[in-house]
């Protein structure tokens, strides 16, 4: 969690001083090729980012018939919008349209990369989360969830079951096996983000999201095999729903860390395509 | 509303019209010329009613109008995003081609080049429909 800490807040300095050094440039955040937020600009919102993510993301689908994506400008009257590739990752950068490009393109080639390298040495890469999730807001979900996770009250109930299940080299030789620790604990559900995206169709019901079913078979896989058949969701604005879920069945959304969901539920929870909310599954 | 000032306004909206409005064989014959040019590959020139390919390899025919589409649709809506004002043009950059998108009125048109192919000749070229 540290070094996702620490790769977060240096890209996100890097950023601030690239825009120092140049306020020509009106935002700038960096992502993986799998859609998530590594670090952004103090100035650019999260829904912004995932909006331009989310534009790039049918470009870079195609981008093998071309032999991969290496840069993408969008020029304008008023500015120019260009994403630029790094090994893995995409930096974005917003210029004003007075900004010098040349010295833009120097500052961004040669920072970025060295700044990459760097933190490369010094920690590992942060691990993989679903699309779209800050590694900021990642280590904040995590924060709150480990709490949940030392709840004393089921500790008795389950740690036979769970020594069972997860024979693990740190807890058997413990001599004091009624110290609770976080190994043995049965998992509460995890909240996690995911994008809206539309559902829609004659035949779809109007109170059933659906997930990709990788997602769904992880959950059930984590959760003694139960079938997950209601979700709660929660927006940033903090309203919740209960729905049904079921898995996504248009390939393309398969891997995109998306939830689609009929516009009765959008309308319901105030929120529209694009936008990020929290998705927990429910095990009555 | 006078007569007079009926007769300027329709006027006023013709030449509005005949500005944004670049008839499709003026550029279709523009984009015939620019395929002659070294290291383009093609292009794909479309509106709402028409569509003109051509292309060196057919067989990548769907990725590169799926591109096509991708990259103006990705510049409107990144430029009402951060208020660029009109997109002036979009130039994909990938490992082997490099893909240069503009829109005028409703034509859409892709070009396809080569990596180290001259984009600025194709560019100025096809910039001097805006006038």
């Amino acid at each position: 969690m540290l070094d996702k800490e620490v790769y977060s807040i240096a890209l996100k300095d890097t950023l601030d001083e690239m825009r120092n050094a140049c306020p020509d440039i009106q935002n700038a955040f960096i992502f993986t090729e799998t859609g998530e937020i590594l670090a952004g600009d103090a100035e650019t919102p999260e829904k912004v980012m995932v909006r331009v993510i989310d534009a790039f993301d049918s470009i870079t689908e195609r981008a093998e018939a071309i032999g991969g994506i290496e840069t993408i400008t969008i020029e304008g009257d008023k500015g120019t919008v260009t994403l630029s590739r790094f090994g893995e990752n995409y930096l974005i950068t917003v210029t004003s349209e007075k900004a010098d490009m040349k010295y833009v393109g120097t500052l961004t080639r040669v920072l970025i990369p060295t700044v990459l390298k760097v933190l490369e040495k010094l920690s590992p890469t942060p691990t993989k989360k679903p699309s779209h999730m800050p590694a900021e807001t990642a280590a904040e979900v995590e924060t709150e969830i480990e709490p949940l996770e030392v709840k004393e009250e089921p500790v008795e109930e389950h740690a036979e079951e769970a020594e069972i299940e997860e024979p693990s080299e740190e807890v058997q030789p413990k001599p004091e096996p009624a110290e609770p620790t976080p190994e043995t604990l049965p998992m509460e559900p995890q909240a996690t983000q995911l994008i809206v995206e539309n559902l829609g169709g004659l035949l779809v019901p109007s109170d059933t999201v659906r997930i990709d079913s990788e997602m769904l078979s992880e959950w059930e896989n984590t959760f003694g095999g139960k079938p997950v058949e209601l979700v709660d969701i929660e927006t940033f604005d903090g309203k919740t729903l209960r729905c049904k879920v079921k898995p996504i069945k248009d390939s393309k959304y398969n891997g995109k860390g998306v939830v689609q969901m009929p516009e009765k539920v959008q309308l319901t929870l105030e929120i529209k395509k694009g936008e990020l909310v929290r998705v927990k599954p429910v095990f009555e | 509303m006078t007569k007079k000032k009926q007769v300027e306004s329709v006027a006023a909206v013709a030449e509005s019209v005949a500005i944004e409005t670049v008839p499709m064989e003026d550029l279709k014959a523009s984009l015939e010329e620019i395929k002659g040019y070294d290291g383009v590959i093609g292009y794909i020139l479309r509106n709402s009613t028409s569509a003109a390919i051509d292309l060196k390899d057919p067989s990548k025919l769907i990725e590169y109008a799926i591109l096509s589409s991708s990259s103006i649709d990705a510049g409107e809506e990144l430029s009402e995003l951060f208020n660029l004002g009109d997109v002036k043009h979009i130039v994909i950059g990938g490992k082997n081609i490099k893909v240069l998108s503009l829109a005028f009125g409703e034509n859409k048109i892709s070009v396809f080049l080569e990596k180290n192919a001259d984009l600025e000749k194709v560019l100025e070229k096809l910039q001097s429909f805006r006038g």
